[in-house]
């Protein structure tokens, strides 16, 4: 999949690679067909008053050519298919599209250095991305400056629309530009926490994460709630993976427990505590995590969960997607994708979709009002911070004053190491909307 | 109690495991500073190729998953343990030559350095031909296979490790206490002057050591994915410089030193993790190496090799 990506989206790469390297702001247009239907929209338009820019950035080489690039092409989808309906608001929509990655890994230095890319570029109204809570930290306080409308289709973190918030717009406090389709972790927890009590019948939970802080951040409240379930946290541990790669005295010294709940990615630990409670027999307890293990690749995937756990031990793996599963009509988004990508969406291709969707329905709503690509800009984050709601393959939804989604779904999946002809993979359980009980 | 004694009995042999892979990393350490004095950072990186090298070794074996035919085992085993070392013998003498050599006669600083290069040239290496996720390993010994002790089910992959690293240890430390290299080695450490005087052929008895070094970090790399099934790249650093505290530890160029030491560590670090304080291991193993340092300044055992230093 790697090797077909790069083939297919070299040339994308290498522009923005280019871009990087420049340090100029560029525009790649989407693909030959994106542009010359842009052209043909415009010329059949009657009211064509140009182009505008979404900005990007996501990690998208390296390891996490597997997160960025299906997330990517969700929002290529969205552009090539308003330009192919004539555009929005008059305008033909183009992207810039950066790359966090460095050697290979998000990196929010590079994520806030292309954000100043986005946000210099007067014809950016709006922006998608990133990937990362911890890159998006780094990228709001530039785009907050430039008061740039931003989605993130996949940050979790709790802080960067709740409490706490406030420090990542140092320059204008009072006036919120990012905005998110992602769950925040302050619900996944809590919902991963239910899942084992009531679907997996688990009383007593072994609590441990990866020291940083989204892994934290999901285990305590994952704990808080398991034990306001009433079930017992047999021991609460961190453990940095750079520093100690093996968990078989952890295992022994948590004791007897009925789950596992791992706050951390697979790559900072899940795969292997998985491996390790493999060797330690403790096969037939299950394992739950949260979106940062539950990455819904198939075994043999380089750096897939199932593929570092090793197949043998993924049977009774479990975990949470902060986002929607059964989106209202998968089958059209499903084949819109494959037919454009001759591949299947990845867990946040939708997301960024409807990401671009919420920017491009402002874009709509503005584009008779605003006068300059400056005032449209502003007026795109207004719309969005306005309560206004927008038609998305998520559904129909809103933006709260902090920039979260009316949506807090948060979808179930457990392995089945049957799938893909042995190597393993996911399977959809249930999903929730836990919208009525948010904090 | 039953349920105590189970726990520290499966906690013992999770020391003895983890230990003696720091054990035969940190021989590798105390041999090249008792040779050359050099602190070879690179080191922990030689125990990250090892690992590498192994997968690849077993992969071409055509090895994917547990033996369970003792015979066939014994025989993978020794196969991957007699092409690995080898080959990793071969790199160290390699980076020697072309990284350190040069710069024998130059101040303390520059091979030190050097060997921190040295250090991300390999890791960039294996990065550049595995990438940077972390790749699964044959574990071609069962793990599954245990044996109950007061309670316990210990897998006999722990025991097996443990016996490699300790007959591994013997094999050197009568290799450099009774052969003819080994008295070599002995000289060289203690004046290379007057051992080249003697005619003791220095190039030959320092790139020995290298070798020997880097072969056991290539052991060390095989246990680690036989036991743990995971390697990545990044690998070197945190075993590293854990495996050079416990060369520091025991006394560095001091060979039985080192081993102890290695397993010393491993201790420290499981009672940690059994206390419940598994976030502060790190911090307690150099807590306990300033503690031994303030009493005893040239280690538990004190320096054996190197009368330099």
């Amino acid at each position: 999949m790697k090797l077909r990506n790069l083939g297919a989206f070299g040339a994308i790469v290498l522009m923005v690679g280019a871009a990087c390297t420049a340090g100029a702001p560029t525009s790649p247009p989407v693909s030959p067909g994106a542009s010359a239907g842009a052209s043909a929209g415009a010329s059949a338009g009657a009211s064509s008053r140009g182009t505008v820019k979404i900005g990007v950035d996501l990690p998208l080489s390296g390891g996490e050519v597997a997160n960025g690039v299906p997330t990517r092409q969700g929002l290529e989808l969205a552009v090539l298919e308003a330009n192919e309906a004539g555009g929005v608001g008059g305008y033909m929509l183009e992207l810039s599209i950066q790359d966090d990655a460095v050697n290979g890994v998000h990196d929010p230095d590079q994520g806030a250095s292309n954000a100043g890319i986005l946000v210099a570029d007067p014809a950016v109204v709006g922006m998608v991305g990133p990937f990362n809570s911890n890159v998006a930290r780094a990228i709001i306080p530039v785009t907050n400056e430039a008061g740039l409308a931003q989605c993130s289709p996949s940050n979790t973190g709790v802080d960067l629309t709740k409490e706490g918030s406030e420090v990542y717009r140092p320059n204008n406090p009072e006036q919120r530009n990012y905005f998110r389709v992602a769950t925040p972790d302050d619900i996944q927890g809590p919902a991963a926490a239910q899942y084992a009590y009531n679907d997996l019948e688990a009383r007593s939970a072994y609590v441990i994460d990866d020291t940083e802080a989204f892994g934290v951040g999901v285990a305590n409240s994952f704990t808080a709630e398991f034990e306001d379930l009433g079930g017992s946290v047999v021991k609460r541990d961190g453990n940095d993976f750079t520093t100690n790669q093996s968990f078989a005295a952890l295992l022994t010294a948590a004791g007897d427990f009925d789950v596992v709940f791992f706050g951390g990615t697979q790559v900072t630990g899940g795969g292997q505590l998985r491996k390790d409670m493999g060797t330690a027999g403790l096969l037939e307890i299950p394992f739950v995590g949260p979106d940062g293990t539950t990455d819904l690749q198939e075994g043999g995937q380089e750096g897939a969960m199932i593929t570092l756990a090793g197949v043998e031990n993924s049977e009774n793996v479990h975990g949470t997607v902060a986002g929607i599963h059964d989106i209202p009509d998968p089958e059209a988004f499903a084949a819109a994708y494959s037919a454009e990508f001759d591949e299947q969406p990845g867990a946040y291709s939708a997301l960024a979709y409807a990401c671009t969707q919420a920017l491009i329905g402002a874009i709509e709503g503005s584009a008779d009002t605003a006068t300059d690509m400056a005032a449209l800009r502003e007026a795109v984050r207004a719309h969005i911070f306005g309560g206004n709601t927008y038609e998305t393959v998520l559904g129909t939804l809103n933006f709260d004053e902090n920039g979260d989604s009316s949506q807090k779904f948060i979808s179930f999946y457990k392995t089945d190491t049957e799938l893909n002809d042995g190597t393993g993979g996911w399977v959809f359980v249930r999903q929730e909307d836990f919208a009525e009980i948010a904090p | 109690m039953d349920q105590l004694i189970a726990t520290l009995t499966e906690q013992f042999f999770n020391a003895l495991t983890i230990g003696g892979i720091y054990a035969l990393v940190a021989l590798g350490y105390t041999m090249v500073y008792g040779i050359i004095e050099l602190i070879n950072f690179a080191h922990g990186d030689i125990f990250m190729v090892g690992s590498f090298v192994a997968l690849t070794v077993l992969t071409t074996l055509g090895l994917s998953g547990p033996v369970s035919d003792p015979g066939m085992l014994a025989f993978s085993l020794a196969a991957a343990f007699l092409i690995t070392m080898p080959i990793m013998g071969v790199i160290g003498v390699g980076i020697e030559r072309f990284a350190y050599r040069p710069l024998r006669n130059a101040p303390r600083l520059a091979p030190l350095i050097t060997a921190i290069g040295v250090s991300f040239i390999l890791q960039n290496v294996v990065y550049a031909w595995r990438g940077p996720s972390p790749v699964a390993t044959p574990q071609i010994f069962p793990v599954q296979e245990r044996f109950e002790l007061f309670g316990a089910n210990i897998a006999w992959i722990s025991v097996f490790i443990f016996l490699v690293a300790l007959v591994l240890t013997v094999a050197l430390q009568s290799f450099v206490s009774r052969s003819r290299l080994g008295r070599a080695m002995r000289s060289t450490s203690q004046d290379r002057e007057a051992a080249q005087l003697m005619g003791v052929n220095i190039n030959v008895t320092i790139a020995l050591t290298f070798f020997l070094g880097s072969a056991l970090a290539g052991a060390a790399g095989i246990a680690y994915g036989l036991q743990f099934g995971t390697v990545s790249f990044s690998l070197g650093f945190s075993a590293g410089l854990k495996a050079f505290t416990a060369a520091v530890l025991g006394g560095i160029g001091n060979l039985s030193g080192a081993v102890i030491g290695g397993f010393a560590i491993g201790f420290v670090e499981v009672i940690t993790t059994q206390l419940g304080y598994a976030r502060w291991s790190q911090a307690v193993i150099f807590a306990v190496l300033i503690i031994v340092l303030v009493f005893r300044p040239a280690g538990l055992f004190g320096q054996q090799l190197g009368e330099r230093a």
